[in-house]
């Protein structure tokens, strides 16, 4: 590349400069978009201040069995086991590749299908299929099939009970506090140890996730991994309340007649449900793992996958609980966390705070702060909005209580920002995977010039300015459900006791106010790529 | 006289390490897609008061194959060149491992430290870059892979565990059911 097309490309904000060295960014969206998103914040905010919200029992929802041709496919798909057992073996198949890759294969992270598929393809595509298809990622998850296949030693069908103890989990463990520290922990990893760049890490990671899941599953009963323990399936778990499909009953009135509850207990030949969930009482996706036992158990074939709206399960089906605020709010908090570290500044920030506590190296003491504090940080502002309302409203109800039943507003924000953030990655680097695919160990490969680069990130297709309008369009769909549900529950919560007004509510709109911003603004800065 | 000196050197040892900066950064690959040459492996950090860039070329030695690292120290508050001499070390990546070899004593060379390198076998190495400045020692640590060593490590680590846990719960289980048939048995012939 020659100087005068490099300060081209740094002119153009492609490439910027980064303790002296030039370091590619994708660019941030638009100005234009910034105000256009800014402005329906205010529009929607004064829109929920001035009206009342009408809660609404039945929202509509719409059975994908009965739609013609397809309705029948969908329902052979989900009634068959062997169809969910291949499409988990293409999974296995891939997730085995990833393992030999990283440990095999060349370090070069963009080169190397470990790398490249697990941190390029799946992780960012994982929460955009979330968008679309629920918790399905659990149903074909390859760590769980492999532990599931080691332990039971059955491809499909009922296992033998007697290949694992079968204890419950403990009762202090039944929470997913397991499940945030994991999320945190795996954070670290990728963003402070550097897994995302390292093939050999990624590997290992995938390994420990595959001893993790046998462990579990040989000492507990049913799949205590997916429920209470695994980082990805819970963030799934709860960002499909989001999604606009969820597993139900067909007809309310079969499962409430129901005594002998198959999609519970299993039959002699399909498994019971994994997370102890009854088909009949389910209003909450997010412990669903959308594994098909029980619409392959269930007598009467009374369940299928439907269409609703994307608002209804987070504005008032699901039911609070404390840890699950906390993770709800630490999703959300350690979403932002991921796109500040991959702002340009941020490195600068590390080297200034490093020289402060006197950090070297790989700069993990610095990072852990960090970590700590922007963990921290968000549900500390949100707490202190909580005790706000509370006072305002002169409520008699607990603080932990109104915390927990508000917290539902952290997963639209987290998961608009999220998805917004995790599309450009997806876009931009997932380009050179098929290449990859050719050469999964990246034998002979060399490392991508900077040319090379520009061309992978900047050439993508769609157009970049529909990726924004979908950026700037995701933003205003977070906030407008975050608006939602603070009105919803907000009123479910303080209309009994005292004469509600939305203006009480203020606080917690100022917090999703203030969240929006922040992440408007951060999609509005240039973002240094992965690799 | 020489307990006396060990025991000195014992108690200082603590002091040393106390006030040594342990580095170890994170390798990335680039091309020079200017020159010929062929990539290289860099890594960036920071150690007390110097910024650190070290290189490696080429990106991925062979045995029996002449490589070379260069590195750059300079003061993080004014840019200024470490002019010392580095002290460069080597040691194999294995578990337990702390016997280091000398590379060699490198003095400045145009604001660089280059250093030689040739390995006779595939491994993971960590190469040690030591300097004294203002009195106190740095230390920077860094990977090196010569090679392709087979990592047959993390694999038979997580093969074992896997079948420690299969077996074990396989042997308990069979044992329990063998005392549940053997209870049920002596209850059929009591009744």
């Amino acid at each position: 590349m020659t100087d005068d097309e490099l300060f081209a490309l740094v002119n153009d904000g492609s490439i910027c400069i980064i303790n002296g060295e030039r370091t590619m960014v994708h660019p941030g969206l638009p100005y234009v978009w910034g105000g256009v998103v800014g402005f329906v914040m205010l529009l929607a905010s004064l829109w929920m201040l001035r009206t009342s919200v009408k809660n609404s029992k039945n929202s509509p929802r719409f059975n994908l069995i009965s739609l013609p041709v397809l309705g029948n496919l969908i329902r052979y798909i989900t009634t068959r086991a062997w169809v969910l057992t291949s499409i988990k073996s293409i999974s296995v198949i891939l997730f085995l590749m990833v393992i030999v890759a990283g440990l095999f294969g060349t370090p070069i992270a963009e080169r190397n299908l470990a790398t490249m598929l697990t941190w390029n393809v799946w992780w960012a595509g994982l929460i955009l299929a979330v968008f679309f298809l629920g918790t399905t990622w659990c149903s074909i998850c390859p760590w769980d099939a492999i532990a599931t296949w080691l332990v039971r030693r059955r491809l499909w069908l009922r296992a033998e009970p007697n290949n694992s103890f079968n204890l419950r989990v403990p009762k202090q463990l039944r929470t997913i506090w397991p499940a945030l520290l994991l999320f945190t922990g795996l954070t670290w990893l990728e963003l402070g140890a550097g897994v995302t760049t390292n093939p050999y890490a990624t590997a290992l990671l995938a390994l420990i996730m595959v001893v993790l899941a046998t462990l579990s599953l040989s000492l507990f009963e049913r799949k205590a991994f997916c429920q209470y323990f695994c980082p990805i399936g819970r963030t799934v778990g709860f960002y499909a309340q989001l999604a606009p499909v969820e597993l139900r009953p067909i007809d309310n009135d079969v499962c409430l007649n129901c005594t002998s509850l198959e999609c519970f207990h299993g039959t002699d030949l399909i498994e019971p449900c994994p997370t102890h969930l009854v088909m009949g009482t389910l209003k909450q996706s997010t412990y669903c793992t959308s594994c098909g036992n029980c619409s392959q158990s269930c007598p009467e074939q009374n369940v299928a996958w439907r269409l609703r709206s994307p608002s209804t399960e987070a504005i008032q089906e699901s039911r609070p609980h404390w840890d699950e605020a906390w993770f709800m709010l630490g999703l959300m908090a350690l979403t932002l966390f991921h796109g500040v570290t991959m702002m340009p500044f941020w490195s600068s920030w590390i080297s200034n705070f490093g020289q402060i506590i006197n950090d070297s190296g790989q700069m993990l003491w610095t990072f852990s702060i960090g970590l700590i504090i922007s963990l921290l940080m968000p549900i500390f502002l949100y707490a202190m909005m909580v005790w706000l309302t509370k006072y305002l409203t002169r409520t008699t109800l607990s603080f932990r209580r109104v915390f927990t039943q508000m917290a539902f507003v952290a997963i639209p924000l987290a998961f608009a920002y999220h998805l917004a953030h995790n599309l450009n990655h997806l876009l931009r680097e997932s380009i050179g995977t098929w290449a990859v695919l050719q050469n999964p160990l990246g034998n002979n490969m060399l490392p991508l010039s900077l040319s090379e680069q520009y061309f992978r990130h900047m050439q993508l297709q769609p157009h970049q300015d529909i990726l924004f309008a979908v950026q700037a369009g995701l933003m205003v769909f977070g906030f407008i459900i975050a608006i939602k549900v603070i009105h919803a529950r907000g009123q479910y919560l303080f209309n009994s006791s005292v004469k509600f007004s939305a203006w009480k509510l203020m606080p917690v709109l100022l917090f999703a106010v203030g969240m929006t911003s922040l992440h408007l603004f951060l999609l509005m800065q240039p973002m240094t790529m992965r690799m | 006289m020489k307990k006396i000196f060990i025991i000195i050197v014992i108690a200082l040892l603590p002091v040393e390490l106390l006030l040594a900066h342990h580095v170890l950064g994170r390798p990335a690959y680039s091309l020079n897609e200017d020159s010929n040459t062929p990539p290289s492996m860099q890594v960036e950090t920071q150690i007390g008061n110097y910024f650190i860039n070290y290189m490696v070329y080429p990106a991925f030695p062979k045995p029996n194959e002449p490589g070379r690292i260069n590195l750059y120290a300079s003061r993080l508050d004014n840019d200024a060149p470490f002019t010392g001499e580095v002290t460069f070390t080597v040691r194999d990546d294995s578990w337990f491992n702390q016997d280091e070899e000398p590379l060699g004593k490198q003095p400045v060379d145009d604001n660089v430290f280059r250093q030689g390198f040739v390995f006779a076998k595939d491994g993971n190495y960590v190469i040690t870059a030591s300097f004294k400045a203002e009195g106190e020692p740095y230390i920077i640590e860094f990977p090196l892979r010569i090679g392709n060593p087979a990592p047959i490590g993390p694999l038979g680590i997580a093969f074992g565990l896997i079948a420690l846990i299969l077996v074990t719960v396989s042997v308990i289980q069979r044992k329990r059911l063998g005392r549940l048939k053997v209870r049920q048995a002596q209850q059929d012939i009591n009744v």
